[in-house]
């Protein structure tokens, strides 16, 4: 958790200087004359270059005929209108991608989302050791995706640590884990493995909020763990939660690094999510117009919960105007 | 009151408390541990070997720097991110300034596009800016695919705009009143951020700069597609070593696994420094490469 910065020695010391030296008066707007909103050229200028442009031509391309050979001189690539979209919608990989991008994301969020859920109460109380507790749930988020995706495939081996692992527990080992339908759920497995700790700080941040007299009001009332989890701490902390979902769905349908390093591209058909999908499309096959308009797609669908995501901040994203 | 025995905060029965945190640590941390286990794991017993190593073979962190040249790698990976992370967080401190301190035509579109922006899909850019980077460098008659510069540049497209959310989020917590102050006091406005609001912010600051320099670490996707032999970053070639690996007589699963442990080791290094600062900004900005 940041502290918050010790401003008090500070501001007293301004704050005194100031009763003595002008008059002061209630309060101070800066004059228009003087704001530097020239601070803001250089971030504003290399955000046009770097991801305005960009963007623009990202659209124009879904429009072309643009591949491998149109590219030099792509200015001049043949116009293709809608062609693009309509043949991503046709072929039948995409649709298939979608569908399983749709379903891996949903069903990762709701698998970590408990374990997240669990860890974040498991230390919400003081004990001796909680602070090393809490910087341990934190290893599989702060480990590179590329290093755990490469760990995790060596792990996933047939005659690998996990296999070995099951049978020392007299469970039945020895399963392809990288290989045919079940690849899908080790995709799902291993980034719930990457991705709870970020569900867990939401809650944990949620959790700070809740008042010591509410737990307490709750013991005179002689609840269960359950009932207070149920019906003080989920509804307290239903904001935050919700925010934690919402953003970690949306990466993990954007995420292109793990299912990159676990099963490479192009992908087995049971894990052809649409990052590796649109990867293939464009820096495989070449066919840059089509991958675009898939982006575009992909695009569209993640600005959904994006935007609702805009809703959620925008109590917060106000600067405190008077 | 005596009478009770825990803390009123404390949700979970302590049996309850102990199982959860023993579970949910022991499936935290086993793959980490099998994965340094491994790195010092002889090659030909990772495939076939048991749980444990009948010996410990230390010389892969030795022989992996001539399987690999892992050493350009991470030097490219931390040029390259380092460099994307000094420019995205100088520039966001004066973006982030503005907007939490004036009220002007566009600053709440500007707003939204930094959170828009960072949920762009990552595909949906790097085909325009590999179309824009070659045919310009063409133009110019120099190479930018495959140049370190391009993937700084292209590292920007993301680390700006998170560089800048979290010195928004950071700055609007540093009363004005401070700022009103030192304008009482004789100094512009400039001088207000020179001298008060900067000296305050460092914490911000460390954090947009962990935070964007991850960007460009973490990253896969820019650096398979925008890197040669020469330029490429240490995730690429570690994914390149894992993909190869496998296709010879006596996999180098060992080495492999030494090569993600040293690539780990920065960032894990980089959280335990910051670890306070660090872990707030992660709820705000909520970020993962």
């Amino acid at each position: 958790m940041t502290r918050p910065v010790d401003l008090t020695p500070r501001s007293a010391e301004l704050a005194g200087r100031s009763a003595t030296g002008a008059p002061r008066v209630s309060r101070i707007r800066p004059a228009r004359r003087g704001r530097p909103l020239w601070l803001m050229l250089p971030a504003i200028t290399l955000l046009v270059l770097v991801v305005g442009i960009p963007f623009v031509l990202a659209v124009w391309m879904s429009l072309t005929r643009l591949d491998q050979y149109s590219v030099r001189h792509w200015l001049t690539a043949p116009w293709a209108g809608l062609d693009n979209y309509r043949d991503a919608l046709l072929s039948a990989g995409l649709p298939h991608s979608l569908w399983l991008s749709l379903a891996f994301a949903v069903l990762t969020t709701v698998i970590a989302t408990p374990l997240g859920l669990l860890a974040a109460l498991s230390v919400n109380s003081r004990f001796s050791g909680r602070g090393l507790v809490r910087s341990l749930y934190l290893v599989p988020y702060v480990i590179p995706t590329f290093v755990a995706g490469t760990a995790w495939r060596i792990l996933l081996q047939p005659s690998g640590q996990l296999n070995h692992l099951l049978q020392a527990l007299g469970l039945p080992g020895g399963a392809h884990w990288l290989i045919g339908p079940v690849s899908f759920w080790t995709l799902v497995g291993v980034d719930v493995w990457a991705s709870w700790p970020f569900i867990y700080l939401m809650t944990l941040a949620g959790l700070q909020t809740i008042s010591t007299e509410t737990y307490e009001a709750a013991d005179l009332d002689g609840t269960t763990w359950w009932q207070k989890t149920v019906h003080i701490v989920l509804p307290q902390i239903r904001g935050q939660l919700s925010l934690g979902l919402l953003l970690s769905t949306l990466q993990h349908f954007n995420n292109f690094t793990l299912p990159y390093l676990l099963f490479g591209s192009p992908a087995p058909d049971p894990v052809n999510v649409l990052p590796i999908n649109i990867y293939q499309t464009s820096f495989q096959v070449f066919r840059f117009g089509l991958g675009a308009a898939m982006s575009i797609g992909a695009l569209i669908l993640t600005a959904i919960p994006a935007l609702a995501y805009l809703r959620a901040v925008r109590l917060n994203a106000q600067p405190q105007e008077v | 009151m005596s009478w009770h025995a825990r803390a009123p905060e404390a949700v979970l029965p302590s049996w309850l408390r102990r199982g959860a945190i023993t579970l949910i640590g022991g499936f935290a941390l086993v793959p980490v541990l099998f994965m340094v286990l491994l790195s010092v794991t002889p090659d030909d017993e990772v495939a076939g070997g048991g749980l444990w190593p009948t010996h410990f073979e230390f010389d892969n962190y030795v022989k992996l720097w001539s399987t690999v040249p892992l050493a350009s790698g991470l030097f490219n990976s931390m040029f390259v991110a380092l460099v994307a992370a000094i420019i995205a967080t100088m520039f966001a401190v004066g973006a982030a300034y503005c907007l939490t301190r004036f009220t002007f035509i566009g600053r709440r579109p500007f707003l939204s596009s930094l959170v828009m922006v960072q949920s762009l899909p990552q595909t949906l850019l790097i085909l325009p800016l590999f179309v824009v980077l070659a045919s310009v460098g063409s133009a110019l008659g120099i190479t930018i695919v495959g140049s370190r510069g391009g993937l700084i540049l292209t590292y920007l497209s993301f680390a700006l705009p998170l560089a800048t959310w979290v010195m928004v989020t950071y700055l609007r917590r540093i009363p004005e009143s401070l700022e009103e102050a030192g304008l009482v006091d004789g100094l512009t406005r400039f001088g207000t951020l020179y001298r008060i609001v900067l000296p305050l912010s460092w914490p911000g600051m460390v954090v947009a700069l962990v935070f964007s320099f991850l960007v460009g670490w973490n990253d896969v996707l820019f650096a398979s597609v925008l890197t040669n032999p020469e330029t490429r970053t240490a995730a690429v070639q570690l994914q390149a070593l894992g993909q190869g690996v496998e296709g010879g007589a006596i996999p180098l699963y060992g080495q492999l696994m030494g090569a993600s442990t040293i690539c780990a080791i920065p960032v894990v290094a980089l959280y335990l420094a910051f670890q306070r600062h660090l872990v707030g900004g992660l709820t705000s900005g909520g970020v993962k490469g």
